[in-house]
């Protein structure tokens, strides 16, 4: 698919980062060098709220008069809606300040193309698994952290029912029922295949999760981060039990990216 | 402009900025190393694209993540050959994020530092508490946790109610033209600590970019939160 180009225009890419997990940030790094290798903007960065640059900095940073500012989110929540807003003291989808125009775009997971790269996650886990013996199972937070990520990942339970591939599509949650801990009763077929829905492989990811699924044991050490997507499938409570990576990681992101600004465009012509 | 500002500076010779060391070696043709490595013998492992400083930066030498950029944790050991300016850009934002446009910023006079007072009252959810932060607690803290020596190389232009934080941290923490590192080693050759020694302090040819650090980062604001929620129990 090909872009207009924008090169007058700066794209700021937001993400949450972590003072303590190193690869939190990464796909956000990823996606923008992707998007900068494509010479669509004029200039591309990222900005962190947890690291560094901070909102705080990055527009020093930035030299092009109009800049499309996407946060690298899951869902609306109190980051979207609060803290992005107050740090770049903007004061709606768009903010003209300082003869500059600040394009507050949509989360990255409002994206309708967030539906096929979670099918897209979960055929390329479960290559083996015929569609119509498995149950699908979206894995989000849920509540507490402040975000809408239930209500998104529901949506997209929604949506993926809808293309009628798996018999069974199922939401579970960290930390509200149902819970994903009980993925064996929340799921009849033989092979359950289940993708987090977060932007990081993160500490949730690789290692909250499956404690909870019951793959990893809760004190295992820091290098099986990438060893528990690797024993794919999972013998477990007479099932074949799949488990991908955030779905954020994928190439595929810097697309939805694109699209995220496309989609801005088009609502505010 | 960042860019050419930048190329210029290069031209007149390298500079330093924390712990790295810029130089153009010949036309378009650029090095960054660490400065301790600056006139190393030793085999450098070598990156050819911006990227590589991602990866750089994320550990230091004992495997340890640094969450704070601007901590003098750098590790040694590489350098990056890199084509163009706009890659030595690149990788000046991934080792110390923004630190180049903000100097340029401040000799523009753009630069309004922000005190700590300020930032603190912005906070909301869960760093909220900041706000009871105490002068003397948020004193304690600036002398704790952006010290030179283990803390953060930045330069501090904010302030604690319209105070520089100097009560338990050198005059020379607040001096834009102030060389953290080289303050750092001095420190330490004072101390009696052993440590290489500063080849950059001895070149009177390269030019160093003050690292600044504009308004109390977020890490500052987390520990900050941990000092309230201390003092409430
Ligand atoms: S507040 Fe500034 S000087 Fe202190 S640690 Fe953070 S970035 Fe460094």
């Amino acid at each position: 698919m090909s872009y207009l180009s924008r090169e007058n225009s700066a794209l700021v890419l937001v993400g949450h980062g972590s003072t303590i997990n190193p690869d939190s940030s990464l796909p956000t790094f990823v996606h923008a060098n992707e998007i900068r290798a494509r010479r669509i903007f004029s200039e591309v960065h990222c900005a962190f709220w947890k690291e560094e640059p901070s909102l705080r900095e990055v527009l020093r940073m930035v030299e092009a008069q109009d800049v499309y500012i996407v946060p690298n989110f899951i869902s609306e929540g109190y980051f979207t809606a609060k803290v992005i807003p107050r740090e770049l003291e903007l004061n709606g989808p768009i903010t003209i300040k300082n003869h500059r125009t600040l394009k507050y775009c949509d989360p990255v997971g409002n994206d309708p193309r967030m539906t096929d790269l979670l099918l897209h996650r979960a055929a390329e886990v479960a290559c083996d698994a015929p569609p119509h013996d498995t149950s699908l199972v979206i894995v989000a937070h849920g509540t507490g952290l402040n975000e809408n990520s239930a209500v998104a990942a529901k949506r997209q339970v929604a949506a993926i029912r809808d293309r009628g591939i798996y018999p069974e599509v199922v939401a579970a949650f960290m930390e509200e029922p149902p819970e994903i801990s009980d993925w064996a009763n929340l799921t009849t077929q033989s092979h359950v295949v289940v993708v987090p829905f977060f932007i990081s492989d993160g500490l949730h990811s690789y290692q909250d999760i499956p404690v909870l699924l019951g793959i990893q044991n809760e004190n295992s050490a820091p290098a099986s981060q990438q060893e528990v997507f690797r024993h794919n499938p999972y013998a477990l409570r007479n099932r074949k039990l799949y488990y991908a990576g955030a779905i954020g990681t994928d190439p595929m992101m810097a697309d939805i990216i694109l699209d995220t600004v496309d989609r801005f465009d088009k609502q505010h012509d | 402009m960042i860019e050419q500002l930048l190329q210029e500076r290069l031209r007149s010779g390298p500079i330093h900025l924390g712990e790295l060391v810029v130089r153009e070696v010949e036309p378009g043709r650029f090095l960054i190393r660490h400065w301790k490595d600056d006139e190393s013998q030793r085999k450098l492992a070598v990156g050819i694209d911006a990227t590589a400083a991602l990866e750089i930066v994320r550990y230091d030498e004992q495997g340890n993540y640094r969450a704070l950029k601007g901590a003098p944790s750098l590790s040694t050991g590489w350098e990056l050959r890199l084509e163009s300016v706009s890659e030595v850009r690149q990788a000046i934002d991934y080792f110390y994020p923004g630190a180049f446009s903000t100097w340029l910023a401040f000799n523009r006079g753009e630069i309004t530092p922000v005190d700590l007072r300020q930032t603190l009252t912005r906070q909301t959810g869960m760093y909220r508490v900041t706000q009871r932060l105490t002068g003397l607690q948020a004193e304690e803290l600036a002398g704790r946790f952006c010290q030179s020596h283990s803390g953060c190389l930045r330069t501090i232009l904010w302030t604690i109610d319209g105070k520089a934080p100097e009560k338990y941290l050198p005059r020379s923490k607040f001096d834009p033209q102030a060389d953290q590192v080289a303050e750092r080693h001095q420190k330490h050759s004072e101390d009696g600590r052993e440590e290489d020694p500063p080849a950059r302090l001895s070149s009177p040819k390269s030019y160093h970019v003050p690292f600044l650090c504009v308004e109390a980062c977020n890490l500052f604001v987390a520990e900050a939160r941990k000092i309230v929620k201390v003092h409430s129990k």
